[in-house]
């Protein structure tokens, strides 16, 4: 080896290292310093993001059973820049076998039960990139047409909504449409229902094959919680049924059954809210629109009849009667040069409290009603819920108007007494029974009964009870109440073995025109009155015929029946604790 | 190449100058390359030995992998089949489990609707209610209309088929695919499973690779 180099030599080799220096430092910059960009492009290039959607929740009833779920579905969309003439592997023959772009519609056509024209015509549209061919596709369905192998038809997976029960409790779940939920559960608890998508990252070569050592990164979906409702599916089906029944009927406008739960650690929970005809939130288009939501808080009315319970409740309670407090009841009555009647002429009667309670008199309660002042009676009213909106946590409030007792009208301190000259909604009225019936207790209603983690965590939903009412009212209203089915204007309420309780009640039902052009008929009841375990409402509006003709005793029967018998409510065969409604022995006085 | 010519000439001159100082200076020791004990040649035989079955191992392994994950990809598959299948068949016991349908079965079996059951009071021994003999005319109405199901063909998750030609206790077509499929990939024998796979499914490959994107 040469110690010593040449001069040549070492021009040569500065030039050779000045080269190296700028090639390295070009590889420092592009590779190092990167400032165009190119590997990050290159990577971004390779990157594929795929989101992984979060499972939405379902919504379950009170014992678990399936109301709404999801389930997997595909939307097949295609690229008609890539459709086309194409040829596919055909294993029988060995090779390659072409399709036109025809056959593909045809066999698209037969899978997917459309029209081969119309696909045709998406298959080979060129104003777009991207055409939906169909959508919500079952498994099956699109694994039949991912054999096709037909270039540029794709699949995306997507989840559907499905409703094992129809239209059992179809206004209150609700139901989504294609851009999200419309109404109902699905639009209320729509942010729990629908958890929090995560995303998978990897990188993808040339081939459109995942580069194995490459970048992977995969966030998970979070799941929705399921939605546990307080209805219970068979009590829901059974009281929709009755009512649907009851309805057609009376060839009524509409009609509503509510059960409400009063067992305890229950109470409040609403078990079943019932219309005569219910969305299917699989086809919410084909109910009419008054029934895609719940009758039960979206229709108000006078409250009629059962109005009176808040006014004798009242008088109970600041103790202004007693329930055997005698009265003189005429037919017909004039306060403050207004005339108030009751439904039905009759004679002068000597009636306690209770029998004019029974009986549904107007003229007797406005005896009892008079000796409170009317912002005492009107305070009572809006205690009671009256005049406030309804929120069981269903995103629709169930209204109610009560004007104060300054707004009123000539007529409006006397019917006020008799639950007409305000409205509120079935619920208002089922809340008014439900603390009359638990020791004056006022239990929120409510119909989610909790959220329930992936994981099984439950997140109970409970409400601040409220005592509105003293323990001897309540017990004294029961009574009242009792006194109705035994004797008064409700006797087809009566179940045999166990007590029941409860009021009627119709009031004239405000036309459009204004005016009344129809009536409201109700009743609401409790059983059994030793032991309150249930408050069943059942409300007609708008009955064909004349005032009168309808009795909606026999539903509720029905459906307490029902719904005792299936919560093992047994019998006890209990005496009566009804009071006497006529002064003296005989208590057979015509109607 | 050319350098050499040079480099040669230039140590050749050397020599003459230097002379003395070279003499003067102990002459190098020439000595053999020592011995490799018969010990160390077993230990390079043994290195040897273990970087050779090392490089197998990772063929094994490699080799191992390809065919587990040609096999991962048919189990996926047949996974997802499953799920699907279990899915349809769930969604079906749910449509069925539904009051309205169980009330219709029940009618077609001729059931009527309950009249007033009978109670005793056990402490008491008193009949509380008689009971009432329920009326054949009384059949649950039926204006809540049944559920439209999301399968309009029940027949594609009929298991009676399948699970009467089904060797084995495993149900439904997914099973029957595994019977017809042999399970186990055999990767390069170029004869059988993964010569009838189209080219598209192997991207160029022999093998499967996993399908992410659905």
């Amino acid at each position: 080896m040469a110690r010593t180099l040449s001069l040549r030599m070492r021009i040569g080799l500065a030039i050779v290292l000045a080269l190296l220096v700028v090639l390295g430092g070009r590889l420092f910059h592009i590779q190092g310093l990167d400032p165009a960009g190119h590997a990050h492009q290159a990577v971004s290039n390779r990157l594929h993001t795929v989101e992984l959607p979060a499972a939405r929740g379902d919504i379950v009833d009170t014992q678990g059973r399936l109301l709404a779920g999801s389930a997997d579905r595909y939307d097949i969309v295609a690229d008609p820049r890539l459709t086309g003439d194409h040829t596919v592997p055909d294993a029988e023959l060995g090779m390659q076998r072409p399709v036109t772009v025809e056959q593909t519609a045809e066999e698209l056509a037969l899978l997917l039960d459309a029209d081969s024209a119309e696909l045709l015509e998406q298959l080979t549209a060129d104003d777009t990139h991207y055409a939906t061919l169909a959508r919500n596709v079952t498994p099956e369905v699109h694994q039949r047409i991912m054999e096709l192998r037909v270039p540029g038809v794709y699949s995306e997976p997507v989840s559907e909504r499905t409703y094992p029960s129809g239209p059992v409790a179809g206004s209150i779940i609700g139901f989504v449409g294609s851009d999200g939920p419309l109404e109902g559960l699905e639009s209320e608890a729509d942010e729990a229902l629908s958890g929090e998508p995560g995303e998978r990252i990897y990188e993808v070569g040339a081939d459109g094959v995942r580069i194995p050592t490459a970048t992977y990164e995969e966030v998970p979906a979070e799941d929705g919680q399921d939605v546990r409702l307080t209805i219970d599916q068979d009590v829901q089906w059974f009281a929709q049924e009755a009512i649907a029944d009851k309805t057609s009927e009376y060839n009524a406008q509409w009609g509503n059954a509510t059960v409400v739960d009063l067992r305890e650690g229950r109470e409040g929970e609403i078990l079943a809210m019932a219309d005569s005809e219910t969305v299917d939130p699989s086809d919410p288009a084909e109910t009419d629109e008054l029934f895609r939501r719940p009758l039960a808080l979206t229709q108000d009315f006078e409250p009629g009849s059962g109005g009176k319970s808040v006014t004798f409740a009242a008088a109970l309670e600041e103790g202004l009667v007693e329930p055997e407090s005698e009265f003189t009841v005429p037919y017909r009555m004039s306060v403050n040069g207004e005339s108030i009647q009751n439904a039905r002429s009759h004679a002068d009667y000597e009636m306690t409290a209770a029998g004019i309670y029974a009986r549904s008199y107007n003229t007797g309660t406005l005896m009892i009603g008079n000796r409170l002042e009317e912002q005492t009676r009107y305070d009572y009213l809006r205690k009671v819920g009256y005049g406030e909106p309804m929120d069981i946590g269903l995103g629709v409030e169930g209204q109610s108007i009560l004007r104060p007792p300054e707004e009123w009208d000539r007529r409006q301190p006397l019917t006020t007494q008799f639950g007409q000259g305000y409205t509120g909604s079935v619920l208002h009225n089922v809340q008014l029974y439900q603390m009359l019936a638990q020791d004056g207790v006022k239990h929120p209603l409510r119909i989610v009964d909790a959220h329930l983690d992936p994981d099984g965590d439950e997140h109970p939903v409970s409400a601040e009870s409220e005592r509105i009412f003293s323990s001897e009212t309540s017990q004294e209203m029961l009574k009242l109440m009792e006194g109705v089915v035994d004797y008064g204007s409700a006797m087809g309420a009566q179940i045999e073995g166990y007590r029941v309780g409860g009021k009627s009640g119709t009031a004239e039902a405000a036309g459009a025109a204004g005016g009344f052009d129809g009536y409201t008929v109700n009743f609401v009841g409790v059983a059994p009155l030793d032991d309150p375990q249930f408050v069943v409402s059942i409300t007609v509006h708008r009955p064909a015929g004349e005032f009168g003709d309808w009795d909606l005793t026999n539903t509720f029967s029905d459906i307490m029946t029902h719904t005792l018998t299936s919560y093992d409510v047994a019998p006890s065969d209990a005496e009566s604790g009804a009071y006497d409604g006529f002064v003296g022995q005989r208590q057979d006085y015509p109607w | 190449m050319s350098v050499l010519p040079l480099a040669g000439s230039q140590s050749a001159a050397r020599p003459t100058g230097n002379r003395a100082a070279s003499s003067s200076a102990r002459s190098p020791e020439l000595k053999a390359l020592p011995k490799i004990r018969r010990r160390q040649r077993g230990l390079m035989a043994g290195v040897l030995m273990l970087l050779i079955a090392a490089l197998g191992a990772v063929l094994a392994t490699n080799i191992y992998v390809a065919n587990a994950q040609y096999e991962v990809v048919q189990l996926t598959n047949e996974h997802r089949e499953l799920v699907y299948q279990n899915q349809a068949l769930t969604q079906q016991v749910q449509f069925l489990e539904s009051p309205q349908a169980l009330s219709n079965s029940a009618v077609t079996i001729g059931m009527v609707m309950p009249a007033t059951a009978g109670t005793f009071d056990l402490s008491s021994g008193e009949i509380v209610s008689g009971a009432e003999r329920a009326s054949s005319s009384e059949v649950p109405s039926s204006f809540v209309s049944s559920p439209t199901s999301v399968n309009p063909e029940p027949s594609a998750v009929d298991v009676t088929d399948p699970a009467l030609t089904s060797a084995s206790g495993l149900l439904g077509t997914g099973a029957l695919y595994t019977l017809s499929e042999p399970t186990q990939g055999d990767n390069g024998s170029g004869t059988d499973a993964g010569a009838q796979r189209s080219e598209t499914a192997l991207r160029g490959g022999t093998i499967p690779a996993p399908d992410l994107t659905d």
